[in-house]
């Protein structure tokens, strides 16, 4: 099954000090993620979703624990190491878009390639095809602030998937945006994990995560349940 | 694996760029007041590097232009500024014998001189009727071959000659300006004036050359030195001698001839010290020179400290601007970007501002060089190695003063940074 696991989460915990107090983050978590798997991993706030995100997209480093991500140990890398396994393997949508602001929706996309060190022909390319996959072609010149909240979302996704990571990371992608554009930009999530991409779904909104096909849900730093989604919304349309 | 080795340093720069003229554009007043500390120091150097240029460059053209190869003889010359109480240790030339006219016809004799030139000044009324240049007018005495090396030429009459030096005759050349002074309205040529209360006729109208330091504001006399040294009340002693080589023999022969003759003149026995100086265009550019190094000293000082200044502005406008865009550096960094990626891309966004701030600097120097030039008659070169000077200067302010910020940046925790609202 190993080989099949793209991510291997092995005993992680993660302590804080907090004003002298040790706040335990997460506490022992054991977790394997497979290939094309569509993750949601789920817990009301204190429970250590934020910190599991952290951790699983290599912006935090556990206390203890070891973590593979698609073969590479990464619990013990240094900083650098950190951020070029960031740029490779994760592809991140954040609640709030994270967008740089003075940049078009086009530059957005390529910056992930810049840092990867793509040449700025073949940056460009790749961002406009980014851009068209998520249905934005016509809009690539625009700014930020010039876009919907929904197409907003969409060019961080483009963002997110324009170096091909092993795994998209969303943390609360629709937490910023009304119910119609919700739907929409799950079935995005949805079509890209059709097309055979891992997604991993860090939400506590109980409908989102249906749309997985696994849920994970944290209690107090630990899992509690760990369980398949009988019939996921918008899986029969993506799939059948 | 190296923080820039990955992709091209250049694309990467080149964003930087763009990033830094995105940053001046959204914040343009608090950019300018950076840029205009930088400017103001880059400013400073461009326009003293350019007038003391200017008055080199001058400097140099009139020594050469009074005949490369002519020098002065005389009593005394020692770099510098001179305070004298009289006594032998401050004054040294008290033992020294003043220079001649017996030993300037001497001089002019000698096979390697063409032709010398005997000068002294003093302090006289000058007025014609009830109008005058002053009680302190400075007057000179010359010899009739004074036109070829001081420059300039006679406007309307004439030089006075050789007969006229020879009779020593009350005759006078003046400048146009003391003509201005003295007769606002007709000719001056063949109207008499009284200098050491005597009457002079005015023979010619000179004028003076248009260059450096020729301060053509101020009225010259000048009179034969016979008619001179025979009425002048003044302090004597003074003579200085210009020797002109002739064509064929060089300035080092000239001079050996004249410091042999005037030693076996004054019965010098070998090894005793000469009792007279020799100056050459050299020698007088030497101690100019030694002068202006001092400017540049006090110059580089002063635009340090304005680039300082402005360095620590720069400081202060990172360390907002990293502050402000800790989210920004929150999500590079979560795409990807190293530590050594976001530094780069800080210290690139100092120095452009530095360098705007230097270029900015630059074109108000640069005016500030052609005002002088066009207002005053000291001329005012830019030279080259100054614009590269201010522009490296300004770059590494940037680069050392960004670092501080720009490490900041680069050591934020992503987790905090993305954090940050």
């Amino acid at each position: 099954m190993t080989d099949q696991a793209i991510i291997r989460l092995a005993g992680i915990t993660r302590e804080y000090l907090m004003g002298g107090e040790r706040i335990r983050a997460l506490a022992g978590i054991d977790l394997e993620i497979g290939r094309n798997e569509y993750v949601a991993i789920m817990g009301p706030s204190g429970s250590g979703k934020s910190t599991m995100m952290n951790v699983l997209g290599c912006l935090d480093t556990p206390s203890s624990g070891q973590y593979w991500l698609n073969g590479h140990e990464v619990s013990r890398m240094a900083d650098d190491d950190l951020a070029r396994i960031r740029n490779r393997e994760i592809g991140f949508v954040f609640q709030t878009f994270n967008l740089l602001p003075r940049a078009s929706a086009l530059s957005n996309v390529e910056l992930p390639l810049v840092y990867a060190g793509t040449g700025a022909r073949e940056r460009r390319s790749r961002a406009e095809e980014a851009l068209a996959r998520v249905g934005l072609a016509e809009r690539m010149h625009h700014r930020p602030n010039e876009l919907s909240g929904g197409q907003r979302q969409r060019v961080a996704i483009a963002r997110a998937l324009v170096n091909r990571p092993s795994i998209l990371l969303a943390d609360e992608p629709t937490g910023n945006l009304d119910s119609a554009t919700s739907v929409e930009i799950m079935r995005v999530f949805g079509e890209l994990h059709a097309e055979g991409q891992t997604v991993v779904l860090v939400t506590h909104e109980p409908d989102i995560a249906e749309h997985a096909h696994r849920v994970v849900v944290l209690r107090d730093g630990r899992i509690d349940t760990d369980r398949r989604v009988e019939h996921p919304v918008g899986a029969a349309s993506a799939v059948a | 694996m190296s923080a820039l080795g990955r992709g091209n340093l250049f694309s990467r720069a080149g964003e930087g760029i763009a990033l830094a003229f995105d940053a001046v554009r959204a914040n343009k007043s608090r950019a300018a007041l950076t840029i205009l500390g930088i400017a103001i120091g880059v400013m400073v150097v461009i326009a003293m590097a350019s007038m003391i240029s200017g008055i080199q460059g001058g400097v140099t053209e009139i020594v050469s232009r009074a005949g490369p190869k002519s020098f002065v003889v005389m009593r005394y010359f020692r770099d510098g500024i001179q305070i004298s109480d009289g006594t032998d240790e401050m004054s040294p030339w008290r033992r020294r014998p003043r220079l001649s006219r017996h030993e300037a016809n001497l001089l002019r004799d000698l096979p390697a001189v063409q032709d010398v030139n005997v000068r002294e000044g003093g302090i006289s009324r000058v007025s014609y009727r009830d109008r005058t240049l002053g009680d302190q007018t400075f007057v000179q005495g010359m010899d009739p071959v004074w036109l070829r090396v001081e420059g300039g030429e006679i406007i309307d009459g004439r030089n006075f000659t050789a007969v006229d030096a020879a009779a020593a005759a009350h005759v006078v050349v003046i400048n146009q300006s003391a003509a201005d002074a003295l007769f606002p309205v007709g000719d001056p040529v063949g109207k008499v004036i009284k200098i050491f209360n005597l009457p002079f006729t005015v023979v010619g109208l000179y004028q003076d050359p248009q260059e450096l330091f020729a301060d053509n504001d101020s009225p010259k006399i000048i009179v034969p030195h016979t008619t001179f040294s025979k009425v002048g009340n003044f302090d004597r002693g003074w003579i200085s001698i210009m020797v002109f080589p002739t064509e064929t023999a060089t300035q080092a022969e000239a001079m050996d001839q004249v410091t042999m003759a005037l030693r076996i003149d004054r019965g010098l026995r070998p090894g005793e010290e000469n009792t007279f100086d020799l100056v050459s265009g050299d020698r007088f550019l030497e101690s100019f020179n030694s002068m202006t190094q001092g400017f540049f000293l006090v110059m580089l000082v002063l635009s340090s400290v304005g680039l300082m200044v402005g360095g620590v502005g720069v400081v202060a406008i990172m360390m907002i601007s990293v502050t402000e865009r800790t989210r920004e550096i929150g999500v590079r960094k979560a795409l990807g970007a190293t530590r050594g990626e976001i530094l780069f891309q800080f210290l690139i966004e100092a120095a452009t501002l530095t360098l705007m701030g230097a270029v900015v600097g630059m074109i108000l120097g640069g005016l500030i060089a052609l005002a002088i030039k066009s207002f005053t008659p000291l001329p005012a070169i830019i030279p080259l190695w100054s614009i590269v000077a201010a522009l490296a200067a300004s770059a590494v302010t940037g680069v050392f003063f960004g670092l501080y910020p720009a490490n900041k940046a680069a050591r934020l925790d992503p987790v905090e940074a993305l954090r940050y609202e």
